[in-house]
This record gives structure tokens, sequence and C-alpha cells, in this order.
């Protein structure tokens, strides 16, 4: 079957509806250099927001702040480091989408402050995504991450975030995760051994060493909601999961 | 810690009218994600800054024009698209051409390092006609949907995938160039 450039985009993307998405999804299973060319759209996107995500931890300079002060001169009263700022959730959907509040109450624990593990430390030579045939597929501390860490147990200094790890509808197992410092969300998902990548999106608001512990952004909601069977796995399943190597429920 | 109750309140209830303090605080906590949407129209962060600069000073002279409870980051990120296409019309004006100029921000190149690329894309990202630019910078820098970033445009959601589309397109040939060595 043929598709244009602009739906295998918007698939990558997660912007298609239901229909259209499970019929795409199974012309990939069967069509290689259809899967090649969604990929290629996913490693763009990845790739650019993983090159601008680092500025996100970038401090605002004084003129700036001034400004959105209101003030000509530097002002005299300055930020104090520590304090809390709440963001506004970005747009109506995402608030439409969001997660149950249940799952997220774990990990969203009010506001998450500081401690970032430098995007420099990651050792940016050895990249955490790389594209393997028509997939991309997670490397590195990525890989480690998915592998290895459990929500209900992971430290904030972590320089990945592990959300929520589920079922899916063709039975793999799937984990929901954030690069801290590179302002990416995504999904991984454990297919033949490997952890790929479905998704990867620019994850919430955040500002200088202050961020708000929230659901994953809606683009990777969207590819979670498509995707899962049942509910998310609880910290006991998730551990189980973890130590038979995240063999998804045979259904 | 009283300013930050105080901008939980304004988000939390609707109705209350921003007092200028007030959205003054909102902003500064945006301008992380504004400096970075400014930095994929701009050559370089103190054009980008700039660009900053000139959208939150907009904004606040016009902060009556913000409705209570409407998305802030929306709003400045459509300010900011306005006054970075009227920049860009006025160097056209004055026959300044912004193509072949020299960003001035040449990095060591250390390949997979995050500001290399970085560099890469911007310098990508600069060839590109601005509408496609602008698509780019609202969906894959900013990660906004497609709708979202159709209304800022103010443009149909067909037309907003189609400059996407060639925007993405144009990107991966130019980065890809890059790779091959050519003149960037």
């Amino acid at each position: 079957m043929n598709f244009d450039d602009e739906t295998l985009m918007a698939f990558a993307d997660g912007e298609l509806d239901e229909a259209r998405r499970a019929e795409i999804a199974a012309a990939l299973e069967q069509d290689p250099a259809l899967a090649q060319r969604v990929a290629r759209h996913r490693a763009l996107r990845a790739q650019v927001t993983e090159a601008f995500g680092p500025l996100l931890d970038e401090p605002a300079p004084d003129r700036l702040v001034n400004a959105a002060r209101g003030a000509r001169k530097p002002a005299a009263k300055t930020r104090r480091d520590g304090d809390v700022v709440q963001f506004p959730v970005r747009g109506s959907r995402a608030r439409a989408l969001s997660w149950r509040g249940r799952e997220w109450g774990a990990m969203a624990a009010s506001l998450v402050l500081g401690g970032f593990i430098g995007w420099k430390l990651l050792a940016p030579s050895e990249p955490m995504m790389v594209l393997s045939g028509s997939s991309l597929v997670a490397r590195g501390a990525l890989a480690a991450a998915l592998d290895q860490q459990l929500a209900s147990t992971q430290l904030e200094s972590d320089p990945v975030r592990i959300g929520l790890t589920f079922d899916t509808r063709d039975g793999h197992l799937c984990r929901s995760f954030e690069l801290r410092s590179a302002g990416t969300a995504g999904l991984g998902c454990k297919v033949d051994g490997e952890w790929r990548i479905p998704v990867t999106s620019e994850a919430p608001a955040r500002s200088g060493g202050v961020r708000q512990a929230e659901s994953p952004p809606p683009a990777v909601l969207q590819v979670i909601e498509a995707r899962i069977s049942g509910e998310p796995l609880d910290a006991v399943a998730e551990e189980k999961a973890r130590d038979a190597d995240w063999i998804g429920a045979k259904r | 810690m009283e300013e930050n109750q105080g901008a939980g309140r304004m988000i939390h209830h609707e109705s209350m009218t921003a007092r200028p303090e007030e959205i003054g605080e909102l902003i500064v906590a945006l301008l992380p994600r504004l400096r970075r949407f400014a930095r994929s129209l701009s050559r370089n962060q103190h054009d980008a800054d700039d660009l900053v600069q000139v959208a939150v000073e907009r904004a606040l002279r016009h902060r009556e024009q913000f409705r209570a409870g409407a998305n802030l980051a929306s709003w400045l990120f459509g300010i900011m698209k306005n006054a970075w296409l009227d920049d860009r019309r006025s160097r056209a004006r004055r026959g300044e051409v912004a193509l072949p100029e020299d960003s001035g921000e040449h990095p060591a190149v250390i390949p997979g390092d995050a500001s290399t690329t970085l560099w890469s894309i911007t310098e990508a990202m600069n060839k590109l006609p601005e509408d496609q630019r602008l698509a780019i910078a609202f969906v894959l820098v900013e990660g906004m949907s497609y709708k979202e970033a159709a209304e800022l445009l103010e443009i149909p959601i067909g037309t907003l995938t189609s400059r996407l589309a060639r925007g993405r397109g144009a990107l991966a040939a130019a980065l890809s160039d890059q790779g091959k060595g050519e003149p960037a």
C-alpha cells in the first residue's frame, strides 16, 4: 500500500487517529521500506529535540529577566536559588489527555527541584538512540535505564526518569522515559531483545534547574493510549518483569 | 514564596486578572522556552535574545489583551512569531540579506556533541523559507501538536502539515549535505 510522506510524518508524530494509525502500523509490518521512511521522520525529530533540549537548562541573561519584570535597570531583588516556580500546563490537549492521577501520583510527587546530571556527563560521544534497520533503538545510558531502573526506586539524580511500564496489545512491554537534561521524553518497547523507540517528544516545561513532575507530553501519551493493554504495571509487577528480562505477557 | 503562590493562583483561578508583577514572574519562568524557540529562528544566541526581549516587552505593553486563563506560553509564542516576521520584513526592506551572512558561531566540530548538532541544525534551518521554519520551530523544537501550531500560525492543519513535511525534507537534506563535508 502507498502512503504519502505527510501521512507517514503525521504517523511518526503521533498525530493520526486510531483507525489510520492502526492501518499504517499494519502496513509497516509488511513493508520495510515504509518502516524506514517512518524511522527517518522519528530520527530527525529526535535529533532536533535533543539538540535544542539542553538550551532549557541555560539560565536566562539578566536583561531578559529584567525585561520580563518590566524593569529598565537591573532589579534590586533577584530570585533566590531554589525558588519554586509553577508552570502553566501546556495546551488544552495536554490536560485533556492527562494520565490517570493514580498512576502519576507516585512519581509526580509535587515539584522536583534541581539536581540535573549535566548533559555533558552523559558522554555525548555515546549516543542514547541510534537508527538500527528501520527502527530507532535505545543505546547507552538510556538502554541501561530501560533494562535496570525501576520507577519505584529511582532517584531524582538518575539521568533517565522511568515513567509507566505497561503491556501492549501485541504482547510486548513498553516503558515511558524522560532524558532529564535533554528535555526529551519517549517510549521504549522491548522487541527482539532491543528497546525500540516508537516515539519521542519534547518533555514538558522546565526552567533553570526547576521542574515540575508531570505526565508525558501529548505525543507520547497518544502512543501509550494506542498501545496499552489493561493497566500499567505496579511496583511489584514491574520488578517481576525486569527479572524476566522484559519478556511481554503472552496472550 | 509569596510570589510563587501568586503565580499558582493565577493559573488555577482563570477568572482572575493577572497583576503586572504576576505576569512578569510567569514570563520569567517561561524564558528558557522562549529563548529556545527564538534560538531556532535566529542565527545565534545574541539575535535570539534580542528577539525574546522584543517579544517580552511587546507582551507587557499589551498585557491587557491577554485573556486571563488563556495559555500564556501560546500567547507569547504568537507574539514572538509576529516580532520575528516583522524583523525579517524590515531587514528585507533595508536591503539586508539574511542568507549568506555568517552566524559567527563556529564551534569546534565534535561528532555527536550536542552543541555541534545544534549548530548544524540552526545552520540548516536558516536556509528554509520562513513558513517552513516556523512550522519546524513550533512542532519539532517546541513540541506543539499540529493543531496548536496551526492555530498560532493561523493556517489550516493541512497547510501546516504540508509546510512541516517540506521543511523536514529540506532540513534532512541540508543535514545530510553537511555530513558529506560540503560548506554549510
